[in-house]
């Protein structure tokens, strides 16, 4: 422990120092308060003894000094002095001295005041230490909540923007909300909105939206039911879930002309289909127990389906609007919420959510609020704007295949997996497989196997066609079939070329009606309709497809 | 690719549902799959939620299966298709001999 003497007069900076340092201490000495400053800085003393009547600089001018400069931890000051009337002991405290000695020294009271100040010096040192280390894991939490929101944002981004249809409101309780909206495009134009609210609030049920979320848009992106959805969110849960945390969730469907709706509600508050004109025309409960608490057997997929129309809205919230409270421990109820629904005039989200903030004054929001409303227009799901999306690199792949692998290897739909990562092009993923897979199929069938469609045409032709087929590719000895597959940027078209090393046929007996009853021909009208141009050469052998990515009428009907 | 098939609770309704690609390589699975119903069956439905792939073939095998049930069942519905897979019944008309949601 080092201790700084400040006096002026040398037998009592020498006294001092000879008695401090008998009792173990580091001495450093100054004779006036302009050197106990420099002294201060240099050597970091843990203790001050302090004149108070010194030339230069006094004790009194000294002292608040000597504080500033250890602000952070506890610096003793104690005044020495023979001062014995009460106003200069005052002064002495008030400009920051926490102890007196007086002259003469006495041995033993100096010990004692020492000993007392070091201890506080050491509880305030360590103080700070704990504060310095609070400090490093508040930083460290903040960053970890930064990422973790991060996260969060990225995995929960949805497609959001369908202002024409949906309005909402989230206010989480904390920084992470336990509530989750999600709303994704189907592949038929529909619509899907998912509302879910984890037991609780804050990070610890935040953490389930992830896995909801990753499985809502995988399982929205296939088109399945609301139910089966319901049914994979559950299983998930189920897994990775404890016991006592589950989400009560609603699932909704509404089909793309926005006519039909289809509700899964497992948990959740009641509903309303909600009439422009009337007010609530419908309510919906909740028909099944909240997501990850059943068992994969006892789960129930069952949907409620409603018919709806453009002047209907289908509204949506969480418990937390219900179970709002406000100053007198008055909850917002179900009468409340009703009330507004039915009032025209009082029914927006925003007049909602008004009125909501209103009832509940100074009272603390303790649990997440989700309101949403879903307008039963129609979707007009984005595809059109995909027009200025196509790639702008001219793309070009060829390959021949031998005849180990026309026998044994499915090409049509990888060749159409790697045409689909082009920009533009998953939106005619099923189209373009049908064009290749006629061409190729007919190159198979016909060009190298010669089969004559007319089979089909007998009873059970069909089946019978396909077992000739298998039979015929068996014992074919040799074959080549080219496909090239190039797309040009400055038309958006994707040409395909199919050549077979067969004989060819009379292209001009292609057979074209579609009203026929016949089995066969029925490929080559739908490749003549769906694509922009189809030509064959003159042999017979090679066929070639032209199709149109953009502007292509499926998508502007 | 993959077939499956499942009756509702009341046996009224038969519903055939293909996963991913609908063409010749379903030829023997889905005549097995109808030829199975019973006469007093009321629906049969094909559902083609997950079907992202047909051609010509799975044309031909519906209208075998339509050729095979007419007159033991009530209807034939084909629901849920995508845009493009509607596009390809509608372009073969098939509207007129089935029911397509």
């Amino acid at each position: 422990m080092k201790i700084l003497v400040v006096d002026d007069q040398e037998l009592n900076r020498n006294l001092l120092q000879h008695m401090l340092k008998f009792e173990g201490f580091d001495v450093v000495l100054a004779e006036n308060g302009r050197q106990a400053i420099d002294k201060c800085k240099q050597e970091q003393p843990d203790l001050v003894l302090l004149d108070v009547v010194m030339p230069e600089m006094d004790g009194y001018e000294t002292a608040p000094l000597l504080k500033k400069l250890s602000t952070e931890v506890y610096l003793p000051i104690i005044f020495i002095t023979a001062l014995g009337d009460q106003d200069s002991l005052r002064r002495c405290l008030e400009v920051g001295g926490d102890d007196f000695l007086n002259k003469p020294f006495d041995r033993v009271i100096l010990q004692a005041k020492i000993k007392a100040h070091s201890r506080i010096r050491a509880l305030s040192m360590k103080t700070f230490e704990q504060n310095k280390e609070l400090d490093f894991y508040r930083l460290k939490t903040e960053r970890e909540h930064q990422i973790v929101e991060h996260i969060f944002n990225r995995a929960l981004e949805g497609n959001y923007h369908i202002p024409h249809l949906l309005d909402y409101h989230l206010s989480p309780a904390s920084m992470f909300n336990g509530d989750i909206m999600l709303v994704a495009l189907g592949p038929t134009g529909n619509l899907y909105v998912m509302m879910g609210d984890f037991t609780g609030h804050g990070l610890s049920s935040a953490v389930g939206t992830l896995p909801v979320s990753r499985t809502f848009y995988t399982m929205t992106q296939k088109g399945l039911a609301v139910g089966d959805i319901a049914k994979e969110i559950n299983d998930i849960l189920l897994t990775l879930l404890p016991d006592d945390m589950f989400c009560a969730a609603t699932i909704v469907e509404l089909s793309s002309k926005g006519q039909s709706l289809s509700v899964w509600a497992g948990g959740t508050p009641d509903m309303y289909i909600v009439d422009d004109e009337i007010g609530i025309k419908t309510h919906i409960n909740s028909q099944h127990m909240a997501l990850g608490i059943l068992e994969e057997d006892e789960f129930d997929i069952s949907t409620e389906n409603y018919s709806v129309n453009s002047n209907e809205r289908l509204f949506i919230a969480t418990d937390g609007v219900v179970e709002s409270f406000d100053t007198d421990n008055q909850m917002f109820g179900y009468e409340r919420l009703t009330a507004l629904l039915n009032d025209k005039s009082q029914n927006s989200i925003e007049q909602i959510v008004n009125a909501l903030t209103e009832f509940r004054g100074n009272a603390e929001q303790d649990d997440d609020i989700s309101i949403l409303s879903l307008r039963c227009g129609a979707v007009n799901s984005d595809v059109d704007n995909f027009d200025d999306i196509y790639s702008s690199l001219p793309h070009r792949m060829a390959l021949d295949l031998t005849i180990e692998q026309i026998k044994h290897a499915d090409p049509v739909v990888e060749l159409i997996d790697m045409l689909t990562f082009l920009k533009g092009a998953e939106f005619h993923r099923s189209t373009l497989f049908l064009l290749l897979s006629e061409a190729y199929n007919n190159a198979v069938d016909h060009g190298l196997l010669r089969l004559d469609s007319k089979i089909k045409d007998h009873e059970d032709g069909f089946i019978e066609y396909y077992v000739q087929r298998a039979e015929r590719l068996e014992q074919l000895q040799d074959g080549l079939i080219q496909v090239s597959i190039e797309y040009d940027p400055a038309t958006t078209c994707i040409h395909f070329i199919v050549s077979d090393s067969g004989s060819g046929f009379n292209v001009n007996h292609i057979d074209v009606d579609i009203e026929s009853d016949h089995e066969h021909g029925r490929g080559n009208v739908l490749l003549r309709e769906l694509a922009t141009s189809v030509s064959y050469n003159e042999t017979g052998n090679q066929i070639k497809i032209v199709y149109k990515l953009n502007n292509n009428p499926l998508y502007h009907e | 690719m993959s077939l499956t098939t499942s009756t509702s609770p009341d046996g009224q309704t038969f519903t055939i549902q293909i996963k991913g690609k609908f063409d010749f390589n379903l030829v023997q699975a889905f005549r097995s799959a109808y030829t199975e119903v019973n006469d007093n069956l009321a629906m049969v439905v094909v559902d083609l939620r997950e079907t992202e792939y047909m051609d010509s073939s799975a044309l031909g095998m519906l209208l075998n299966m339509q050729k095979t049930l007419n007159g033991k069942v009530n209807a034939i519905k084909i629901s849920n298709c995508r845009p493009q897979i509607k596009k390809i019944l509608q372009i073969s008309r098939f509207d007129k001999k089935f029911d397509i949601d």
